[in-house]
C-alpha cells in the first residue's frame, strides 16, 4: 500500500463529536486535572466559552486518525501547535496530508501535515511523521 | 507573475514547513495553485545565511527573502532588507516603532507592508481604531491565508478608505498551505530590489486560491 | 545580551533540570483505558499485551510541570501552546517511566492575544531498561507581568 502514497496524498479524515463526558474521561486517564476541562463555571471564569478539550487530546485525535489510516505505520515524530482551542459538544475534523516521502532503510518514511479544525476554522496544526517497513 | 509574499520555514520557531517541501508541493499541485516564487518572511529576524539558489534552478520556482516584524501596530512584513536596515533595527524587538520602521525602511530601500490588518491586536485595523494613521503606508496585505473569518473582510474598508495597494499571501507554516493566497503582479520580478520597486510601481492584486483546494 | 530572560528567569537556568520521577509500572488497565478514552479501535491497543498509543508517554507529567522560577499563577492563567514528540520504544505493561524535566527555552512574541511569554519544557523519558521512550518539548503560553 505504501507504495501508492505520494506526496498530496490525503489522509482519511476523522469527523467525530467529542462529548463532555469524553473529555472528561480522556482528562482522568491522562490525568489532566485542569477544572477548564470539566467544569463549563470554571472555564467561564478563566475567561473561556465553556470547558474545551486538552491540547493534549486534540494531539491524541490527530494520532488516532493516522493509525486508522496506516495501523502498520510506526508514528516517530508528531509535534503541534494549538491555535485556538476547541470546545466538547461540536463537530470536529481531522484531516492531512502527505507533504514529502523519503526512501529509509528497509521502508519509507512519510512526513505529513495535520490539522484538527472546529467551526471551519483550524485550531491545532502540525507535522506527523511515520515510518513503514 | 504570481508571488506569495508571506510564508514562514523552520527558521521561524512556530512553523514546521521546510523550504524544500513548499518547492515539492507547488510543483505537484501547480495546476491548482499557479504560484511562481515565494517570500520567506521569517518571524523577528532576517534569515541572511540561507542560500536557496539551487533549490530555483532545480525547482524552477523564485524564492525571495523578507523578514515579518512585530510594531506598536502589529506585524509588518518588510522587503527589500539590507544590512543598513538590520543595523537601524533590531528585528528581535518586539516592540518595534512602527511609523520609523515604515519611513526608515522605505528610505534605506526597502518596504514595510502592515500584515494581517484585520486581525486583533496584531493587526492594524485595531490600532486605527484609537491611534493616528502611520503615514507612508503603500500597500496592506488584503488576502491573509491563515486569517479567521471575517479578518480579510475587516481589511477591505482599510484599503478603501486609505487606498492602500492590497497583496495577498499566505502565512503558511505548513507545507499543504503554500501558495493559497498570494500577489498577482503585472510583470517578472527578478530579485528582492525588483520586488520592492513592483511593489512601488503598484498595478498588483491579491488573489485568493483557497477555494481551489479540497484541504486546508 | 541581558541575562535575564521574562519573569526575571536567569539564562543560566536553561537546560537544568528542576523535576526527575519515576512511575508506577504500567498495567494493560492503564492502556486500555486511554484508548478507549480517545475511541482507538486499533486492536494492538486492547488485548492481553497491547502496546500504548504513542500519545500514551503525555501522561508522566512529573511532579511539576514548570521551573520553579515561573509563578504558578502565570501557569494556572496560561495555556498550553504546543508539543513536539519524538517517539521512542512503545510503552507496554510492566513497563516504568522516568521522566528527567528540564528548562529548554524562554522566548516571547505578541500574537491576536497580546504580548506573551513562551516556556518550553524538555522532557526525557526512559524505561526500566535504559531505552528512550519519548523526548517531548512542551509549549506553554504565559502572559508577561504588567509593567509597574
Amino acid at each position: 500500500m505504501s507504495d501508492d502514497i505520494e506526496i498530496g496524498h490525503e489522509i482519511p479524515p476523522l469527523e467525530i463529536v467529542v462529548s463532555g463526558d469524553d473529555v472528561r474521561r480522556y482528562a482522568t486517564v491522562a490525568q489532566m486535572p485542569g477544572q477548564r476541562f470539566v467544569s463549563d463555571e470554571v472555564a467561564r471564569k478563566e475567561g473561556l466559552p465553556g470547558r474545551i478539550l486538552p491540547g493534549n487530546m486534540s494531539m491524541a485525535l490527530l494520532s488516532r486518525m493516522l493509525t486508522e489510516w496506516l495501523p502498520e505505520a510506526r508514528l516517530e515524530r508528531l509535534g503541534v501547535t494549538f491555535r485556538g482551542i476547541v470546545q466538547p459538544g461540536k463537530p470536529l475534523r481531522c484531516s492531512g496530508f502527505v507533504v514529502d516521502r523519503r526512501e529509509i532503510a528497509d521502508g519509507v518514511e512519510l512526513e505529513c501535515d495535520v490539522i484538527l479544525e472546529q467551526g471551519g476554522e483550524r485550531r491545532t496544526t502540525g507535522v506527523a511523521v511515520l515510518q513503514l517497513r | 507573475m504570481i508571488l506569495d509574499l508571506h510564508t514562514h520555514s523552520k527558521k521561524s520557531e512556530d512553523s514546521r514547513a521546510t523550504v524544500v517541501g513548499y518547492l515539492q508541493w507547488l510543483l505537484k499541485k501547480k495546476d491548482l495553485l499557479p504560484i511562481d516564487g515565494l517570500v520567506l518572511t521569517e518571524h523577528r529576524q532576517f534569515d541572511a545565511d540561507s542560500d536557496y539558489r539551487h533549490l530555483e534552478d532545480e525547482y524552477g520556482i523564485r524564492i525571495f527573502k523578507g523578514s515579518e516584524v512585530e510594531t506598536d501596530y502589529g506585524h509588518v512584513l518588510v522587503y527589500g532588507v539590507n544590512d543598513a536596515m538590520l543595523a537601524r533595527f533590531d528585528f528581535s524587538n518586539v516592540r518595534l516603532n512602527a511609523q520609523e520602521l515604515i519611513t526608515d525602511v522605505e528610505e534605506l530601500g526597502g518596504i514595510a507592508v502592515p500584515c494581517h490588518p484585520g486581525r486583533p491586536t496584531v493587526g492594524l485595523c485595531e490600532h486605527y481604531e484609537n491611534k493616528a494613521p502611520l503615514e507612508g503606508v503603500r500597500a496592506v496585505e488584503l488576502l491573509n491565508g491563515g486569517s479567521r473569518k471575517g479578518e480579510n473582510e475587516r481589511v477591505e474598508a482599510l484599503v478603501k478608505k486609505y487606498g492602500y495597494g492590497a497583496v495577498g499571501g499566505s502565512d503558511s507554516h505548513l507545507v499543504s498551505f503554500i501558495g493559497i493566497c498570494a500577489t498577482e503582479f503585472p510583470r517578472e520580478v527578478s530579485d528582492e530590489e525588483d520586488l520592492v520597486r513592483a511593489l512601488r510601481e503598484g498595478g498588483y492584486r491579491a488573489v485568493d486560491f483557497r477555494d481551489r483546494l479540497k484541504g486546508p | 545580551m541581558s541575562d535575564t530572560l521574562p519573569f526575571g528567569i536567569d539564562q543560566s537556568l536553561i537546560g537544568s533540570e528542576f523535576d526527575s520521577s519515576t512511575s508506577e509500572p504500567v498495567t494493560a488497565e492503564d492502556i486500555h483505558e486511554y484508548a478507549a478514552s480517545l475511541g482507538e479501535t486499533y486492536a494492538g491497543y486492547f488485548g492481553a499485551n497491547p502496546i500504548a498509543p504513542p500519545t500514551f508517554c503525555m501522561k508522566f507529567r512529573g511532579n511539576r510541570f514548570s521551573h520553579p522560577s515561573i509563578p504558578a499563577d502565570a501557569f494556572r492563567r496560561g495555556f498550553d501552546a504546543g508539543k513536539d514528540i519524538h517517539f521512542g520504544v512503545p510503552i507496554r505493561p510492566g513497563d516504568v517511566v522516568h521522566t528527567s524535566n528540564t528548562l529548554h527555552e524562554v522566548y516571547e512574541k505578541t500574537g491576536r492575544s497580546g504580548s506573551m511569554v513562551f516556556v518550553v519544557s524538555r522532557q526525557r523519558m526512559t524505561n526500566q531498561r535504559g531505552e528512550t521512550v519519548a523526548t517531548i518539548d512542551n509549549r506553554f503560553m504565559l502572559r508577561p507581568k504588567a509593567d509597574a
